[in-house]
């Protein structure tokens, strides 16, 4: 089990991580961060992207319910990974992983984010 | 040391590097460790305690047990992660979504008198630390927040009362709206609602003001306002999250009042244009 922190850090350990940010989606608050420029404006912009995504495959799926396992935004030079974790009486918190295209491996940093979420949360 | 309002004894105390807690009366208490505040309650919102309670993790009697057995040798807190009854990020995550919330609802009530006990400790230990600047800025962020969702407080003590019939064509609802809408019984406020659901008080509200905006919430005036009030006047704030698709015009234009008023009457419809073009035709084929 690990806290808050070392779930950044472990985040940050991850071949390819530019910057980690962990964002309370409810008030759009960055909970922590490593190697964001601007954590503020970064949380909130990352909590809309990810409720407007809600919103749009909400009103676009046939099936009436379901749960976004992640968000992966890929831009010229980079990924971008957002990943929510129900909390227990708030959230969801957002953990937010953005990634240098060039040596990142999608699928391994998809995988290793997926492990440390569960541990952050596990019980 | 007696120091007067919280407002400027909070400040005094991070900046000398305290450990204590500030009581203000029966409103609150904030605690403080080298300077930092490590954790804020609020008569006004749920504490851990009783988030923990509610959530079903821990029976009343367990969390009596633990912070019997707390002690400076291990906080509660450490007792509660080591038991496996959440984990040290939930435990953080806890600690500080319920201070957030309690510093929000106590800077507000600004209470006048305070009293700082120093090296007092809360018995679940200290989890998450805020400096205090940042805790006031995280506070008005929120404010503005609420602000842009939905820009009057008179809804914030009425009790919540859904709308029987709503004018969108589409309402969208987060987890904790739908809560709030399903236990809404138009008598008690989202205060009150927030401590039922065992949520946030913070985000409580913010849901109940993005449930106006979207047009669900009997907001007191006459039913015909309400729905142009949902895109609040100032910056190009997006609608409400829940706020469904009510902008778009009810339907496409109909067509059947046209058939009524005669074969004869032409509009630029496809259907108008092949009969002309047909019509043109056989005259020149003639």
């Amino acid at each position: 089990m690990i806290g808050i922190e070392d779930c950044l850090s472990e985040a940050m350990s991850i071949p390819g991580a530019l910057g980690a940010i962990l964002v309370d989606h409810t008030s759009g608050m960055a909970v922590a961060e490593k190697g964001m420029p601007d954590p503020a404006r970064s949380a909130a912009g990352l909590s809309e992207a990810f409720r407007a995504t809600i919103d749009g495959v909400a009103v676009s799926s046939p099936e009436g319910s379901f749960r976004v396992e992640d968000l992966i935004i890929t831009t010229d030079t980079s990924y971008h990974l957002i990943r929510p974790m129900e909390m227990m009486f708030d959230g969801p918190l957002l953990v937010c992983l953005r990634l240098d295209r060039e040596r990142a491996n999608l699928a391994l940093a998809r995988r290793r984010l997926l492990t440390i979420t569960d541990q952050l949360v596990a019980s | 040391m007696a120091a007067s309002t919280l407002d400027t004894a909070l400040p005094a105390l991070a900046a000398d590097g305290t450990t204590g807690a500030l009581r203000a009366g029966k409103e609150g208490t904030v605690y403080l460790s080298q300077g930092r505040v490590s954790y804020v309650e609020c008569a006004a919102t749920l504490s851990v305690e009783e988030l923990l309670a509610a959530s079903g993790r821990i029976s009343a009697t367990g969390l009596r047990t633990v912070r019997q057995a707390a002690g400076p040798d291990e906080h509660g807190g450490d007792i509660l992660v080591r038991q496996g009854v959440l984990s040290r990020g939930e435990l953080q995550f806890c600690v500080l979504g319920a201070t957030l919330d309690a510093a929000y609802f106590l800077l507000q009530a600004r209470p006048a008198r305070t009293r700082f006990k120093e090296g007092e400790e809360h018995w679940l230990g200290a989890h998450w630390f805020f400096d205090v600047p940042g805790l006031l800025r995280e506070c008005a962020r929120r404010r503005s927040r609420l602000e842009r969702a939905w820009p009057s407080a008179e809804l914030d003590g009425r009790p919540v009362t859904p709308v029987s019939h709503i004018g969108a064509a589409r309402a969208v609802l987060t987890p904790l709206q739908w809560e709030l809408m399903r236990t809404a019984d138009c008598t008690a406020t989202p205060a009150e609602l927030a401590r039922r659901l065992g949520r946030p008080a913070y985000s409580t509200l913010l849901a109940v003001r993005e449930l106006a905006a979207a047009g669900l919430l009997d907001t007191g005036q006459t039913a015909a306002p309400a729905l142009p009030k949902r895109t609040p006047p100032g910056g190009r704030s997006q609608p409400g999250r829940g706020a469904g698709t009510g902008k778009e015009p009810a339907s496409p234009p109909q067509a059947e009042g046209r058939h009524a008023s005669g074969p004869l009457a032409v509009n630029a419809d496809a259907t108008d244009v092949n009969l002309l073009i047909r019509l043109r035709d056989a005259l020149e084929a003639l």
